[in-house]
């Protein structure tokens, strides 16, 4: 067991110009934690996590695993496991022998390696397996056998990189269940890695955003959806995405279309631009009837979900065609092309943002504990 | 898609109750169906069977005979074929080891150890040679294309061109050792020391294909089985037992079948590089000389050696494939 931490850590590919894949990233995760590391294509996602298996260098900063500096160790050394995105089985040992591979590196006594893994099968379900291959087995299988290798070795930290991401929906769904009780049984700090928002949020104690190689947030699922730090993270959490547009400020507030929210003193105050960019999630958003102010929308397309319904239009703002989401009553949704008038729930369920640099402007609303 | 429609039309007539017609019917289905198929064939077939399958079975034919150039049929001096059919006497004699025939046994031998050494040697700096440009490095396309070069450069080019180099007096290679001081061998003399000559050139012609055929292997090889394995703590000589060599199997397995029987009918080296030399003789090349030379061609013998040969090297195959199909199933 062992905690993590990156220290201004950088991986710079050599280049004209250089890649900062991964850019001074600093961050600590506690022993026992799950933390997830999200963020879109090409955002360092990967890197980062290699760094952290030794797989790639550090040329900045520096790596420590319980307290160890490890940045020159080789992964051999970081008692660490790792899952890989294609598995990275052996072809030419059985299910079995595959998890017993490091240990039999190790010289561990064959009997002890036997129980071991005949317990991690146990645990994965794969007992029936364990004499096959790797290509007699169907991917949700390969995807657990990968999973018993990295328990097996019983490492300080597992790392994963998108174990996920060749299972269909519904597997993926029942694994992402399955990793996180497992995790929660072992109690090893965990590095997953996923591109998918759903998936960090459901499985992760915390979730550290990445954009370019740059760390935007790393914080609890919920702040992270209620408190995001800058407008990238408030666009890239939450599904559908949080309805984000930069509008003009007035002293009353932030016009759109017809209808002006009432910004905190505080925000306006402090805040010398003309306009404001405006976030508001979907469910902060309803229809209403016509004698109230609001916003017309123009509707294009209704996702009807059962309970609720998004639906998904355009709001005339300063001229501009705006697209906006909004959820509603799964069983009165509007009809398409009708114009329907929308308003928030809540003045306090906005998010405030700089237009330029996108940094969160703190409203009055106490942030949640 | 012919053939699907056919077939689909074909399924609509059933066959009759009773067996006969119901084979018959089979048959005619089993044609409207695959008619295409056959036409397709037809012409390999009749090229294979003109080119391979008729002087093979007339190679055969001779092996049972005494014919020679004394007694086969010549247009020219207008005379009838009067050899006579013998039996197995042919390979009684030759199985005998009787020098007359040719010492089958120790010649034999010779072929094998021939064989082995160059493969091995062939496999060996060829894996080398392709663990080497496996991995980045500036020029490797260069050095690539540079080691290759030897196996697109015609056999016979390049064994006159050994000749030079081995030339007791005046070539390269004594040149090279006499300026350090170490002996200088008569290299394509009467004695066993030919035998090393042909086998280096032998292994310098060889080793490019089986660089190829291992580089291709090893680039299907995913690189993450290598980081797998380096996590699991891999020592470099672990992942190389580990991870290369079973990733190598299915191709080194065919490019040895391939390469042993190449090199057990080796016949250009050896002949081009020290002619008629009974320390450089091998299967193959001994057939050679009884056919084309000797008091009387003897056709008859080297036919028998060509069958020989021919089964020694099934028997290898059927038995290396056995062995490895045993291998994979476990
Ligand atoms: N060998 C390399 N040389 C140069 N740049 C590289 C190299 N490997 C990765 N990069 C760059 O580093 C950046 C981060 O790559 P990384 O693989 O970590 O992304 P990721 O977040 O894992 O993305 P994905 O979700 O697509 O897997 C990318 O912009 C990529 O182009
Ligand atoms: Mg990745």
């Amino acid at each position: 067991m062992a905690g993590v931490s990156y220290v201004k850590a950088s991986r710079v590919y050599p280049g004209n110009p250089p890649v900062r894949a991964v850019d001074q990233l600093d961050l600590e995760v506690n022993d026992g934690e799950f933390l997830v590391l999200v963020g879109p294509s090409g955002s360092g996602k990967s890197t980062a996590l290699r760094m952290l298996a030794g797989l790639e260098d550090v040329d900045e900063g520096a790596i420590h695993i319980g307290g160890n500096d490890v940045t020159h160790t080789p992964p051999k050394g970081r008692d660490i496991a790792m899952v890989f995105q294609s598995y990275a089985l052996y072809p030419h040992m059985t299910v079995g022998e595959n998890m017993g591979f490091a240990l039999k590196l190790r010289r561990v006594p064959k009997e002890t390696i036997k129980a071991k893994v005949a317990e991690a099968a146990k645990m994965l379900d794969l007992t029936p397996y364990l004499d096959r291959k790797p290509k007699a087995l169907s991917g949700g299988q390969r995807q657990r056998v990968a999973m018993g290798r990295a328990i097996v070795r019983e490492p300080a930290v597992f790392l994963m990189d998108e174990p996920l991401s060749n299972l269909d929906a519904k597997l993926r769904v029942e694994t992402r269940a399955n990793i996180a009780a497992l995790q929660a049984r072992l109690g090893t700090t965990t590095i997953y890695v996923t591109h998918d928002q759903v998936e960090a949020q459901t499985m992760g104690h915390r979730v550290a955003v990445l954009k370019d190689g740059l760390l935007q947030q790393c914080d609890t699922p919920r702040n992270l959806y209620e408190r995001p730090a800058n407008s990238f993270v408030a666009g890239f959490i939450g599904s559908p995405a949080m309805n984000l547009k930069t509008v003009a400020l007035t002293s009353e507030g932030a016009v759109l279309d017809g209808l002006t929210v009432p910004l905190p003193r505080s925000v306006v105050a402090g805040h010398d631009a003309k306009t404001i960019t405006f976030g508001v999630r979907p469910e902060s958003l309803r229809l209403t009837g016509g004698d109230e102010v609001g916003m017309k929308l123009t509707v294009d397309l209704v996702e009807e979900l059962g309970a609720d319904a998004y639906v998904y239009g355009s709001v005339d703002i300063g001229g501009t065609a705006e697209r906006f989401i909004v959820r509603t009553d799964g069983r009165t949704p509007p009809s398409i092309g009708s114009t329907v008038n929308v308003t928030l729930r809540d003045d306090n369920e906005v998010h405030l943002f700089h237009p330029e640099s996108g940094a969160r402007l703190e409203t009055t609303k106490a942030p949640t504990a | 898609m012919v053939a699907t429609t056919t077939g689909a039309a074909a399924e609509h007539r059933r066959p009759g109750p009773r067996g006969g017609t119901e084979r018959r019917g089979r048959v005619r289905r089993f044609l409207d169906r695959y008619w295409y198929a056959y036409a397709l064939v037809l012409p390999v077939v009749v090229v294979v069977g003109g080119l391979v399958i008729l002087p093979l079975a007339q190679g055969v034919f001779f092996t049972f005979t005494n014919i020679n150039e004394g007694n086969i049929a010549n247009p020219v001096l207008g005379r009838e074929a009067d050899y006579d059919v013998v039996g197995l006497a042919n390979y009684l004699n030759v199985l005998s080891g009787d020098p007359a025939y040719g010492s089958f046994w120790g010649v034999l031998l010779r072929t094998l150890v021939w064989s082995g050494i160059c493969v091995a040697f062939h496999y060996g700096i060829g894996l080398g040679l392709a663990l080497l440009l496996n991995r980045p490095m500036r020029f490797r396309t260069l050095y690539r294309i540079l080691l290759i070069l030897p196996w697109a450069v015609p056999a016979f080019v390049s064994a006159f061109a050994w000749r030079y180099l081995f030339n007791a007096d005046y070539g390269l290679i004594n040149w090279l050792l006499g300026s350090v001081g170490l002996p200088t061998p008569v290299w394509l003399g009467q004695s066993p020391v030919a035998m090393v000559a042909v086998i280096i050139v032998n292994v310098w012609l060889g080793v490019p294909f089986m660089m190829v055929a291992l580089l291709g292997g090893l680039q299907s090889i995913p690189g993450d089985l290598y980081e797998a394995a380096e996590i699991d703590g891999a020592t470099p000589w672990q992942r190389f037992t580990q991870i290369t060599l079973p990733g190598l199997r299915p191709v080194s397995s065919t490019v040895i079948l391939l390469g042993v029987i190449w090199t057990f009918n080796m016949f250009p080296v050896i002949y081009l590089i020290t002619g008629q030399n009974p320390h450089t003789r091998i299967l193959i090349t001994y057939a050679f000389e009884r056919f084309f030379s000797g008091a009387t061609r003897d056709y008859a013998i080297a036919s028998t050696y060509g069958v020989l040969i021919l089964s020694v090297l099934l028997v290898f195959a059927g038995v290396y494939l056995r062995a490895l199909r045993s291998q994979e199933a476990d």
